[in-house]
């Protein structure tokens, strides 16, 4: 047997794992959800949440919760986590070690490798911190995949006939597009763009904002200090985004916020959904401009490409759909589920690499150029840090470039390499992502050649080395934020950090909880009923979805006379279906 | 050294299409999990030749003996410039290399 490699999207809000099972993609449920909101928490007895209840104690307990860590990851900062300071990486550890745990649970046994994905746009660094997150979790992550290029493998790799396709991913923190095209089995990026920090959340922010500001005007009273209060106006601004998805108008209502001098505070506001519009707009022109940026990357105009594919809960907001209509002329699809396709892609991605037969093999960019700084001209000025781009952006992956370079002056015995990121001409205004000397070159006239060498990995990663060519002396680096690397011993550390967490946590669980008869039967029906989503209409999968989320939350809330009522309107649907 | 042309195992004649199809089945065949050198081998054959431009690029510098001048004069002295193809520059190139000797050489390389 294969040993299995699961595919794991690592959301900002939300994250989800799957894997191929007789040949088919599956997203699998903990729950009954198969989607994991990425929040983490740990509750007033010292264990650990994931999930859902670390999202709903975040209106409870802001400071005990963290939400949106995927955002901080590659930098060089710590979260406080009721009173104890994590990385980035270990926060992402602790939601991939409960995706682990959920799809060890599922498959009934352990697993310890996975294809993670990314966005695009996501630099060096972050996939870094990434590669780490996983290996705190126990997780040797096999491959990093972009997550529009992972969408596109999920929709297009079944595709037979050629199509080009832009695939605008829209995430809670991320924005990636990507132009690519599908023919004869091969998915093959043709370019990317993005902004790795744009999303969703920035939507709510604005929202928040609005809603401060109008406590301000109307009650005198600033909230921006009092965290429980921001939490729920947070998720208040949330959920009015989702309404306006739908209507036109949102009504923000939260009773007693707070306290203040002797008079309860409420909330309550309405929304437009052009107000929201507005809000929103800057960042929107900018999704748009990345549109463009990637069109003239794959060198295709708006006729040249055949689908729009929408990937990322944000997508949902309709300003979206309008925009990318204006600019294409045709409505995006719809077919797949922005939520999950990332998953799926990763899956068959882990698939194909852990040696199964899959249908579509895979070719991807670097959204980046990378290159290096020497002594040039720059607007016919001679300038001492030129920018020399060595590997283009949009370079299909792995690659690897050579180039020369010579001493400047005689008996030259260190030569400073600097990496950069970026595409200014001035090197200075590019990201400075690497610098190493090579050192003890002999003792010769000017022009002693330095080859230095750049290679790009699958997985996005860069690595650089350098050689004086006359006596193969080299160097070389793989490139790593110095600042947010965690060395071996401290991945140790953290990894034990971690383990310790959820050791609390299975104590606990360890004792059985048994369903009560009527919830078995519920959870079978639930099952049954997404077994047919394949074959129904939209309308009957919609209703079944309303219905099986309706029982969910009964069954969490013990509410039995409910529960049996949606049971047997579901069962009723199911019954309609199955004759 | 192989040809762009021997790695996708196309003629020199062949049009976009034909290449472009060539290159998908060697990829199919070659993805780059399996073997990073191989693909990249594959992939820097194909946007050597991809399209006519690219074609014209790489029949004018992978002939370091050349004389670019004579070549380039006769070339936009030529009645229909755009439509030169890669076997017409090979007629040209051969005309406009002086040394025999490396000439022969060269060119039993490249059509092999």
């Amino acid at each position: 047997m294969n040993e299995i490699i699961i595919g794991i999207d690592l959301g900002t809000t939300n994250s989800e794992v799957a894997i191929i099972e007789n040949g088919q993609v599956l997203v699998i449920a903990d729950n009954n959800r198969k989607i994991l909101p990425s929040f983490v928490g740990i509750d007033d007895q010292g264990d650990i949440l994931v999930g859902e209840s670390a999202r709903n104690q975040y209106l409870v307990y802001p400071e005990r919760t963290v939400k949106s860590i995927k955002r901080l990851m590659g930098q060089d900062t710590q979260v406080n986590l009721a009173g104890h300071a994590y990385a980035p990486q270990e926060i992402s550890a602790i939601i991939l070690k409960r995706l682990k745990a959920i799809a060890e649970q599922y498959l009934d046994q352990p697993v310890a490798k996975a294809v993670i994905t990314v966005p695009a746009y996501f630099s060096d660094a972050q996939r870094q911190a990434t590669r780490e997150a996983g290996e705190i979790a126990g997780l040797e992550v096999v491959r990093m995949i972009n997550e529009p290029t992972a969408a596109a493998l999920a929709y297009g790799g079944n595709q037979v006939e050629q199509k080009r396709m832009l695939v605008y991913d829209l995430g809670g923190g991320t924005f990636d597009v990507s132009v690519v095209n599908i023919e004869a089995g091969v998915v093959e990026v043709l370019s990317s763009h993005g902004d790795n920090q744009l999303g969703g959340d920035d939507f709510d922010q604005q929202i928040i904002e609005h809603i401060l500001d109008h406590l301000q005007e109307t009650q005198g009273i600033d909230l921006r200090q009092h965290s429980k209060a921001l939490a729920r106006i947070t998720r208040a601004a949330e959920n009015a985004k989702f309404v306006l998805s739908d209507e036109p108008y949102a009504r923000i209502e939260e009773e007693y916020l707070l306290e203040h001098e002797g008079a309860a505070i409420h909330l309550s506001l309405e929304l437009s959904r052009s107000d929201y519009e507005e809000m929103i707009e800057d960042y929107i022109n900018a999704t748009i401009d990345a549109v463009h940026i990637a069109m003239k990357g794959a060198k295709l105009t708006p006729a040249d490409i055949d689908e729009i594919l929408l990937v990322g809960g944000s997508t949902r907001t309709p300003c979206i759909r309008e925009r990318l209509y204006n600019e294409f002329g045709f409505e995006p699809h719809s077919e797949v589920d922005p939520d999950l396709c990332v998953a799926m892609g990763a899956a068959i991605q882990a698939a194909m690499i852990g040696g199964q037969e899959v249908n579509a093999v895979l070719v991807d960019v670097t959204p980046y150029t990378y290159g290096t700084s020497a002594i040039g001209f720059l607007n016919d000025d001679y300038y001492p840090f030129t920018f020399v781009p060595i590997i283009h952006k949009n370079t299909a992956l792995p690659n690897r470039k050579t180039e020369a370079f010579v001493t400047n002056h005689d008996g030259q015995e260190v030569v400073n390499v600097t990496v950069y990121q970026g595409e200014d001409p001035d090197a200075l205004n590019n990201i400075k992502i690497g610098e190493f000397l090579v050192e003890g070159l002999q003792d010769v006239e000017a022009g002693n050649v330095i080859t230095l060498t750049l290679a790009l990995d699958l997985n996005g990663m860069l690595h650089v080395s350098a050689q004086e060519k006359a006596t193969g002396l080299e160097k070389s680096i793989t490139i790593k934020n110095a600042l947010s690397r965690f060395e071996q011993g401290a991945l140790d550390t953290a990894r034990g950090r971690i383990n310790k967490l959820f050791g609390q946590v299975e104590e606990v669980s360890a004792v059985d909880i048994i369903d009560a008869p009527e919830i078995v039967e519920a959870r079978k029906l639930i099952a049954k009923a997404e077994a047919l989503f394949d074959k129904t209409s939209n309308e009957d999968k919609e209703d079944m979805i309303d219905l099986i989320e309706d029982i969910n939350s009964c069954i969490e809330g013990g509410l039995d006379d409910k529960l049996q009522e949606y049971v047997a309107k579901l069962a009723d649907i199911v019954y309609y279906l199955e004759s | 050294m192989k040809t762009p042309y021997e790695i996708l195992e196309v003629a020199e004649l062949a049009t976009d299409n034909e290449i472009k199809q060539a290159y998908l089945q060697k990829v199919k065949l070659n993805p780059p999990d399996r073997d990073n050198e191989k693909f990249q081998q594959i992939h820097s054959a194909y946007e050597a030749i991809k399209n006519v431009t690219s074609r014209e690029k790489y029949a004018l510098f992978n002939y370091p003996e050349a004389d670019f001048d004579a070549l380039l004069d006769q070339a936009f002295s030529a009645v229909q410039p755009s439509i030169i193809s890669a076997d017409y520059f090979d007629k040209l190139l051969l005309a406009s290399i002086d040394d025999k000797t490396l000439l022969t050489g060269n060119h039993e390389k490249t059509t092999a």
